[in-house]
């Protein structure tokens, strides 16, 4: 029996007991059945799935194989080097910022640095077009994707409330919610309930108990800069090393170019660089899940003479109908104590506004969560995107302890405009610098409006007084949609591309709209879902 | 100012540091100093940013400042990129350098001194026009988008003002806290090594 920590090294190349710091003992050097490109939400549960079925898989992680012990610290600056942190030239009328918010590096990709917020879609997520006549339907429906969101809570034994009001699941949870919650969360849950607005604690990947060998979560509060005890889920401590010892192999610090195909179109492998040096992984089915930047960057990148406009894009929709989430953030000054930094950052949360309700003006809706915050996180959106600095930074800072926080994590409508595409600048690697452009249209305007002025609200009753809103976003999907036409998509319904057979799609990429919650629940359930298509696609021998 | 910079007064995070992981202590007890010679910036640059320092935080200690100008020149002597950045705009190292340059030009121009030589009240009118993107026009505003130097710098000064273990101390920020954790999270209450509260102000 292994422990967990024998993987987590800065060597390159991982697979059944052997670690080696150098690319020259390769387990699938020859072949692989499968490469998956990214070790991320989606990249670790393939890896795991695929291995598990007793296919020959490498993933490939452009970051390091993380350790928790040593390379994670209880400090925001320190694990700012879990975020992609490669300049991507960001522009459009609502510029992105690239990092925390939304992207990850290494093993373990954007689980490593989130909240652990696991939420499902709601039905109506997946026919908006029909229901509001806005955005697009999805190939698939909740049904469709209820299986494996069941499949996941139960896998990495989510906690959650016994019952949950919104949406298609109503609880219970397989691990008891979170108990005792933050100040900031009991706030959040004042503050609703005066106004008659019903609030649970979050459903969280965060172990409530002990379970598959990982202790409880302590309240240390620091999950965006990774989990150091372990309680929080990450691909990096549950999926891949399941995977390692499934049979797969893992290859870090190494970042795939380019895809590679032969004469009659269908894929060979790719090719990735590794300390300056170019390497290449042959494999019958390529399966990218490397973030809705990296996945269109890539493709568009492979260009050749068979695909002039980049792979798997005769629809030209490559890049396109990029998503964030709104982000921002209502400060409250209290006449108590918070204190921000106590605890898991999202205890609370509320989707009473998560449907469309004509009266309001704008189609969907968003989630509230009560949000904890650090030092450098508060001070530095008040300084860079607020505005606020000098005198005035100083004194609201001195009181830090006596702010509360509400975050919106809300529905950002598709536009054709909202794109990846490839800039002019070369990377360190040769590969153009991906230009990403994002406009806020006018509905997202009017369900921001109405997200601030409904959480001062919930902070008001709770006896704050509302001091400023911080604008952000979060998360990032879309850029190669799922959909049945393939004019109108990149990959079909289980997200295998249009274009060629044996390549596959399967990240926060393939999103059709962005739905009005935290995402990668719905990522890894579409990755499971993924999975199992291509086990039976093998079945039947399609590959 | 200095009488109301705490409400935490005698409240030492540092005191905790042997409860501490070892790699958050290394990272943390780093910012205390000595830091070496900067290796991007000139002195007479470094002179600059700490006066542009200063102001932004509203602090002016010596030994916090020195930490901030160190933790800048490290991001700018490194390669690790700067997650996103506009088009328009260059690389940090140029933004920076260049802007730096562009500040005294502007000082120059306005009041016929360099920035340092001017008081603190046309210092703060000069970073308040950047900001602003207002500043007299010199011809160096024409690489450097004037949001874009002041967004970076607030970024930049900022995150490592508020990574300064004297300033988590000062704020009753916890501060690390693996292995132990959190018991009492709820309102009210605090963990016996957490900053109290001085009388309610």
């Amino acid at each position: 029996m292994r422990n967990n920590n024998d993987y987590v090294t800065h060597n390159c190349d991982h697979f059944d007991g052997h670690r080696y710091n150098h690319l020259n003992n390769r387990k699938y050097e020859d072949e692989a059945d499968i490469c998956i490109v990214g070790a991320g939400a989606a990249g670790g549960v393939l890896a795991y799935e695929l291995s598990k079925a007793g296919f020959k898989v490498v993933a490939i992680e452009a970051g390091p194989f993380w350790n928790p012990q040593t390379d994670f610290a209880s400090d925001e600056l320190t694990a700012q080097s879990l975020a992609w942190q490669d300049t991507r030239l960001s522009t459009g009328k609502n510029p992105l910022t690239f990092g925390h918010n939304n992207s990850g590096r290494g093993v373990g990709g954007g689980t490593v640095h989130f909240t652990g917020v696991f939420l499902r879609f709601h039905e109506s997520d997946f026919k908006t077009k029909t229901l509001d006549g806005v955005g697009e339907d999805w190939p698939i429906s909740y049904q469709d994707l209820e299986p494996y969101y069941n499949k996941i809570e139960h896998d990495i034994a989510v906690s959650g409330p016994k019952h949950f009001p919104w949406g298609n699941y109503n609880g219970p949870y397989p691990y008891p919610e979170r108990e005792p919650i933050s100040a900031n969360a009991q706030v959040f849950r004042e503050g609703c309930e005066k106004l008659g607005i019903p609030s649970v604690v979050a459903p969280l990947a965060i172990i409530s108990a002990p379970f598959d060998g990982r202790p409880p979560c302590i309240n240390r509060g620091f999950c965006n800069q990774g989990c150091m005890p372990n309680s929080k889920f990450s691909t990096l401590v549950h999926h891949i090393p399941k995977a390692i010892d499934n049979g797969a192999e893992v290859l870090s610090d190494c970042m795939v170019t380019r895809i590679n195909v032969d004469k009659q179109g269908k894929v060979t492998g790719v090719t990735f660089m590794h300390d300056n040096k170019e390497y290449r992984q042959k494999a019958k089915l390529v399966i990218l899940a490397a973030f809705a930047v990296e996945t269109p960057r890539l493709l568009l990148h492979s260009a050749c003479s068979q695909f002039p406009n980049g792979m798997a894009n005769s629809s030209g929709l490559v890049g396109r109908y990029l998503m964030p989430h709104t982000g921002h953030d209502m400060y409250a000054k209290f006449d108590h104590e918070v204190r921000l930094y106590k605890g898991t950052p999202v205890l609370a949360t509320c989707q009473e506004f998560y449907e469309t309700d004509e009266s309001r003006g704008f189609a969907r809706g968003y989630t509230l969560h009560a949000h904890g915050s650090r030092p450098v996180e508060m001070a530095q959106g008040l300084a860079k995107s607020a505005g606020i600095w000098g005198k005035d930074l100083y004194e609201i800072m001195r009181d830090y302890n006596y702010y509360g926080r509400i975050t919106q994590v809300g529905e950002v409508l598709p536009d054709i405009n909202n794109s990846v595409s490839l800039g002019q600048e070369a990377d360190e690697y040769g590969m153009p610098k991906p230009v990403v452009s994002f406009s806020y249209g006018e509905n997202d305007r009017k369900l921001i409006d109405h997200g601030v002025k409904k959480a001062n609200e919930i902070l008001q009753a709770a006896g704050g007084k509302p001091a400023f809103t911080v604008p952000d976003t979060a998360h990032l999907l879309g850029g190669a949609r799922m959909g049945e036409d393939p004019k109108q998509s990149v990959v079909n319904k289980f997200c295998r591309s249009h274009d060629i057979p044996n390549l596959y799609v399967c990240d926060a990429s393939v999103f059709v709209t962005s739905g009005g919650g935290n995402p990668t629940e719905t990522v890894m359930a579409i990755a499971s879902r993924t999975a199992d298509h291509i086990i039976e696609q093998a079945k039947a021998q399609e590959y | 100012m200095e009488d109301i910079r705490t409400r935490y007064p005698g409240y030492d995070l540092l005191k905790e540091q042997k409860e501490w992981d070892p790699h958050t202590r290394e990272v943390v007890l780093k910012r205390l100093g000595p830091f070496p010679k900067p290796k991007f910036f000139q002195e007479n640059e470094v002179q600059v940013l700490k006066i542009i320092a200063n102001h932004l935080v509203y602090d002016n200690r010596s030994e916090i400042t020195d930490w901030v100008i160190h933790h800048i020149d490290q991001s700018l002597t490194s390669n690790i990129g700067e997650g996103q950045r506009a088009p328009k705009a260059p690389q940090a190292k140029d933004l920076i350098r260049w802007g730096l340059q562009a500040i005294n030009k502007v000082a120059t121009i306005k009041y016929k001194a360099v920035f340092l030589g001017l008081d603190e009240k046309q210092q703060f009118g000069i970073l308040a026009a950047i900001q602003n993107g207002k500043a007299e026009a010199v011809p160096e505003w024409a690489k450097v988008p004037q949001k874009e130097l002041f967004k970076k710098l607030a970024a930049e000064i900022v995150s490592a003002y508020y990574s300064h273990p004297t300033v988590w101390s000062e704020i009753g920020y916890g501060g690390p806290a693996y292995t132990r954790g959190y018991v009492r999270v709820e309102i009210g209450l605090t963990d016996p090594w957490e900053a109290k509260s001085d009388a309610k102000q």
